[in-house]
């Protein structure tokens, strides 16, 4: 709507430019003929210019704005429309999905899109209406140079679309020789070190002049190419220009011309022609927009999750696996005919080697992962059925790799619960043994997390996210490996935190350290996506099975280092 | 990213740093001798053809058909060769300048920031860094070239404009000029406001594009934590703001630009009626109105440009400070004169080739206004010596290999190598007899080997592997398709922790550094695979100083002597054997790491534990 309205807008302002030379051709006229008198013609036809070009003005204006709004609006809802799809789509797509490549489309992708609508469909439909306004006006004043004046239009601009096809791979080889550069910058800088170290300097000043001369020489052909462009056409241009003026002048010589309407050719041409010139470029750049909307479409074309309907009651009670299959894509399976029972409230760890299924058979709970094969209930109802979103609030989640939002630390703990008072998030914090830190950052609980601020350590991003998973205070916990990065010390003091919230959470804890499995009520000992042993410690210490072997070799590292020790007294 | 730091604001033009900048461009004299002349062409046939059209028209009108009309076809014809040939030149001269000064700043850059101490680059992100060499080299050439041509394109064609006008027609010449300087006013006015909500897009838009790569890598968390709502209302702020700026930016170039057409138009109004009224009084020729009113066209281009210019000026004061005194800053850790004056001289530092001794006397040291990380700190290492340093986080383990390798420099007190305080050697000598192994191992984009290669340039394949052999990276290299020509990626991402450590130790084998500096090389790898590298190290480390920082009590217990550090002292020093025998704070640090240091469980229930 604001598009058509943009577009009268536009339609208005052009004529009122247009009508200027008309104007023109009549005040020249009557001072040829010596019947211009200052208040009749002069005055009236000086007033006419400035108003037509201030009332062109006026249009172009409202023409900008609302083109402005109406592209601006579009873009802003694809945006949207981008940002909630990608939330939407399932782990299994990202998981294969390029992030860089996403985000370029997302980014890229929809600026080209931007421009396009923002300024060449605007250029697109002002030239259109330049060539629609005044070829008709020139006709109606003559055939003759109206044919004169627009001769050399569908070679301008037939130029313009054969260049710009011919030189867009050298376009295309330029930003990637920037790309290349800007590489070899970034690995440098990041890596400072390691050249530091090895004392190659000389060999980092050389790998990174190589590619600086090869952007410059791509970039300066670049400029050579189009210095041969804009020559070549704007000897179009003025070859055109020629010809009205001086083919006009033959017309006025044999008197079939007059003085004005020569002079409204002139200028009329002159007014046109330069944005005709650039019109090639804008019809062969117009062909991108067309890639970038196509790449946009993909995206918005794959399914998101589904989305079951809510239940009435918050999700809980005992969780049930039975003969759970589950492969990523296409591959093999990962849960092999799994089947297990973890009790409310209890606590329990999984243990076994990588690749054992431990973490896929936590992220098909929370439901990142839909499962075929086999059944999974929580609360007597089937895990497939009840709405996703549901059984993500019921969790609380310390992922393998957490991930910190670019916002201040409070920011990030209370992810958990945005509703949380700021001595609760200290609590939290607290437990998670990350308080100290954050009071020794520069702005405490304020500072930014990532470039903009503080950069942390593997373990204290562990923490950051047992805090944060802690201040949920969710019916289920589950810890993925989450200590891994922290010390001796701050391990036992958040598995005493633990314990001491036992019975308030089910607790599910992915462990790699024996330590942590004191904790758990129950053990689950997983190999090969199938359950090999289960119980508590002491019993399954008994059953001589895996965990136990586990345990005398432990012993026996005790014995080897207390007998270093002995040694040593 | 890089715009997050693009701190702009408008500060008076400080034309000492625009001097700096200009002897970039004056490296490149023929081009810009060249340009000069093309710039005077340029304007001269600029102003040929409203002459040409003013006198064909008179002409026309007193002489009738005796005119020669070929001969202005002629005419016109060489004034237009003339002008493309000086518009290919101009372009040709710009581009020149442009690509190379960029070229040349970026490199002075670079070179600049081989040399600059990390104590810069604690302050400095990598992210700003990037963007002084890339948005702000462009930005500055950009001014240097098309800035400075069109600065002199402009004033040559004003002045030629003004002088024939005058010379023609004073009268009419005024009635043209008062618009002018109204219409630069409006013009620098507007290119202001223009290019800061542009910038504004600019900067709007990388936040955006940075919110769309949080929310893609970290849709685990967003839907783990249900912020799906949240996220995209956050989002939707940050697109309503670049609507904003978009809109205002598209409605001030939809105010200015017709703006100026219309000043431009009582320009040209003013010499119709003026010009006409001439016509009717004094007899002036038609031919001439028509020519004033050409002129006042041809006016604003140049302003135009000029006031765009000139605003962008004001605007990259900032980027130009940034970039000087990048290029300028003077490493705070460099060869001293002395030194330079004989490795310029005699092609050494004056001292013996030699590090066996090395010795730290009364050091304190403090990272900036920090606290005091090391004090009175001293030290003797006998050569050979495998030197392990436990203790805290935070206690001073890593300054001091900072320190050693001369990354940092002692606030107070003396480094000694062989008796000589390194300050008295050369910095390339010390660091090229280094090897250093770090914790978060950093990979350039290339094959395996190319990484390893960077230990040795000139390396065989044979000794490559037998680096790789050594350091325990050798058997996965081969496992993996490719084997040693597989690429690693950016940064080294498509390798996990673990084999990146490995790699970086191999590169730092092929070395065969004199001094060996691990800071917990080995963490990342599974204990299977640190028994390997434990035979190999032993081999390595044999005859040759190293410092190693570890966790692992394998790596500890090797070592010759242990220092355990805390607070920038040394609290307990000896063997093994002697700390265990002390009961103090090796004891307890050794009996509380190993029960959960050995003990990994996956490395238990996997047998080889390769996967980790």
């Amino acid at each position: 709507m604001r598009y058509a309205a943009a577009i009268a807008a536009m339609a208005v302002g052009t004529i009122f430019l247009l009508l200027v030379p008309y104007v023109l051709k009549i005040a020249l006229d009557a001072i040829a003929d010596g019947t211009a008198t200052m208040w009749q013609v002069l005055l009236p036809a000086a007033l006419a210019i400035v108003a037509f070009n201030a009332v062109h003005g006026f249009f172009t204006y409202l023409r900008g704005r609302w083109a402005a709004q109406a592209s601006e609006g579009i873009v802003r809802r694809l945006r949207h429309e981008l940002y909630a799809h990608l939330e939407r789509l399932p782990c299994s797509y990202h998981d294969v999905a390029d992030t860089g490549d996403l985000v370029q489309r997302c980014s890229s992708d929809v600026e080209t899109l931007r421009v396009f609508l923002s300024a060449q469909v605007v250029e697109i439909a002002r030239v259109s209406l330049f060539l629609l306004i005044a070829i008709p006006i020139m006709f109606s004043q003559s055939i003759g140079m109206a044919l004169l004046s627009l001769a050399a239009f569908p070679v301008l601009i037939t130029f313009a679309i054969i260049f710009f096809r011919k030189v867009r791979h050298l376009f295309e080889q330029v930003d990637q020789a920037e790309g290349r550069l800007t590489t070899v910058l970034q690995e440098n800088l990041t890596g400072i070190r390691v050249v530091r170290a090895f004392a190659r300097q000389e060999f980092e000043i050389e790998k990174f002049s190589e590619r600086n001369a090869d952007f410059r020489n791509l970039e300066y052909r670049l400029f050579h190419v189009m210095a041969n462009y804009w020559t070549l056409s704007d000897l179009i241009v003025f070859a055109q220009i020629g010809l009205v003026l001086i083919g006009g002048g033959y017309f006025v010589l044999q008197g079939t011309l007059s003085l004005g309407t020569w002079m409204l050719f002139f200028w009329l041409l002159r007014t046109i022609i330069w944005p005709v010139r650039h019109f090639g470029r804008v019809l062969a750049e117009s062909g991108k927009a067309v890639v970038a909307i196509g790449r946009i479409r993909e995206i918005l074309a794959i399914d998101p999750e589904s989305v079951e309907p809510r239940p009435d009651a918050p999700v809980g009670g005992d969780i049930a696996v039975r003969d759970l299959t589950f492969a990523y894509g296409d591959g093999q399976p990962v849960l092999d005919g799994l089947t297990l029972d973890i009790k409310e409230g209890e606590t329990v760890a999984l243990l076994g080697p990588p690749g054992s299924g431990k973490s896929t058979l936590v992220n098909l709970l929370v439901r990142l992962y839909d499962y075929r094969d086999g059944s999974i209930t929580i609360g007597g109802r089937e895990l497939n059925s009840i709405n996703r979103s549901a059984v993500r609030e019921s969790f609380g989640m310390v992922l393998q790799d957490p991930f910190l939002y670019s916002k201040t630390v409070r920011d990030n703990v209370m992810l958990g619960r945005s509703s949380a008072a700021d001595h609760e998030v200290e609590e939290t914090a607290r437990a998670a043994d990350i308080h100290e830190n954050i009071v020794e950052f520069e702005h405490g609980y304020d500072t930014m997390v990532g470039e903009r601020g503080v950069t942390l350590s593997g373990g204290q991003r562990q923490r950051l996210a047992i805090a944060r998973a802690l201040l949920k205070d969710p019916e289920f916990l589950v810890l993925d490996d989450s200590l891994s990065a922290v010390d001796t010390k701050t391990e036992a003091h958040i598995l005493q935190a633990l314990a001491s919230r036992r019975g308030r959470h089910t607790t599910i804890l992915i462990a790699h350290r024996l330590s942590s499995t004191r904790l758990a009520d129950r053990i689950f000992v997983l190999d090969r996506g199938r359950l090999v042993e289960q119980g508590t410690h002491h019993e399954l210490l008994e059953s001589g099975g895996p965990y136990s072997r586990l345990w005398k070799i432990q012993g026996m590292l005790e014995e080897e280092i207390e007998h270093d020790l002995a040694q040593g007294s | 990213m890089s715009d997050w730091f693009d701190d702009d604001h408008e500060t008076k033009v400080d034309l000492r740093l625009w001097k700096k900048l200009l002897r970039y461009t004056l490296r490149y004299r023929r081009t810009s001798l060249t340009f000069l002349v093309v710039a005077f062409c340029l304007a001269m046939t600029d102003l040929g053809f409203p002459l040409l059209t003013g006198i064909l028209i008179a002409d026309i009108e007193q002489n009738g058909t005796a005119v020669n009309l070929p001969l202005y076809g002629w005419l016109f014809a060489g004034l237009s060769v003339s002008i493309c040939a000086c518009i290919w030149g101009f372009i040709a001269c710009a581009g020149k300048v442009r690509t190379h000064v960029s070229h040349d700043i970026r490199r002075d850059a670079f070179v600049q920031l081989q040399q600059l101490s990390f104590s810069f680059y604690d302050t400095k992100p990598v992210g700003w860094l990037m963007a002084r060499l890339t948005s702000d080299c462009q930005r500055l050439a950009n001014i240097l070239a098309w800035g400075v041509m069109d600065f002199i394109w402009g004033t040559i064609l004003m002045t030629g404009i003004t002088i024939v006008m005058v010379a023609y027609n004073w009268r009419l010449a005024v009635a043209v000029l008062i618009v002018v300087p109204v219409l630069f006013a409006v013009s620098v006015f507007f290119r202001k406001r223009i290019l800061r909500t542009s910038r504004l897009v600019r900067k709007t838009n990388s936040k955006i594009t940075a919110a769309y790569n949080e929310g893609i890598s970290g849709v685990r968390t967003t839907k783990v934590f249900v912020r799906e709502a949240e996220n995209l209302h956050d989002f939707d702020l940050l697109a309503d703001e670049m609507r904003g700026h978009s809109i205002r930016n598209a409605v001030l170039s939809a105010v200015y630009l017709p703006l100026v057409l219309t000043l431009a138009s009582v320009a040209i109004a003013l010499s119709l009626a003026w010009g006409g009224y001439q016509v009717q009084v004094f007899g002036l020729p038609v031919g001439e109105v028509v020519m004033f009113m050409y002129f006042a066209q041809l006016f604003f281009q140049p302003v135009q440009d000029m006031s765009a210019w000139f605003a962008e000026l004001q605007m990259a004061q900032a980027s130009a400070e940034r970039v000087i005194s990048l290029v300028e800053a003077v490493p705070e850790v460099r060869d001293s004169d002395e030194v330079a004056r004989r490795l310029r001289e005699t092609g050494g530092d004056g001292h013996e080739d030699r590090l066996d001794h090395i010795q730290f006397e009364n050091v304190d040291f403090r990272y900036r206004t920090g606290p005091p990380v090391l004090e009175d700190f001293n030290l003797s290492v006998q050569p050979g010596q495998t030197i392990a340093l436990v203790g805290a986080t935070g206690g001073g383990k890593s300054t001091l290999v900072n320190l050693l390798c001369r990354f940092y420099e002692p606030t107070d007190g003396k480094i000694l190598i062989d008796g000589v305080e390194y300050r008295e050697r050369s910095l390339l000598w010390l660091q090229s007899n280094l090897g250093i192994v770090l914790q978060q191992p950093h990979l350039f984009s290339g094959t395996i080997s190319d990484n390893i290669r960077y230990g040795k340039l000139d390396a065989t394949g044979e000794e490559i592997e037998e680096a790789s052999k050594l350091a325990g990276a050798h058997e996965f290299i081969t496992d993996l398709e490719n084997g040693y020509d597989t690429e690693v990626g950016e940064g080294g991402n498509q390798l996990s922790l673990g084999q990146k450590q490995l790699v970086s130790f191999a590169r730092a084998v092929l070395k065969r550094p004199r001094l060996m500096v691990m800071d917990e090389a080995t963490s990342s790898i599974d204990t299977e695979t640190e028994k390997q590298i434990q035979q190999g190290l032993q081999r390595v480390l044999r005859g040759r100083t190293s410092f190693v920082i570890a966790h692992r009590l394998s790596t500890i217990r090797a070592a010759d002597r242990i220092l355990v550090i805390d607070h920038g002292r040394i609290v307990e020093q000896g063997t093994h054997q002697e700390l265990i025998a002390l009961g103090g704070r090796y004891h307890n640090l050794y009996t509380e790491q190993s029960m959960r240091d050995i003990v990994r469980i996956d490395d238990l229930m996997n047998g080889n534990g390769k996967a980790t």
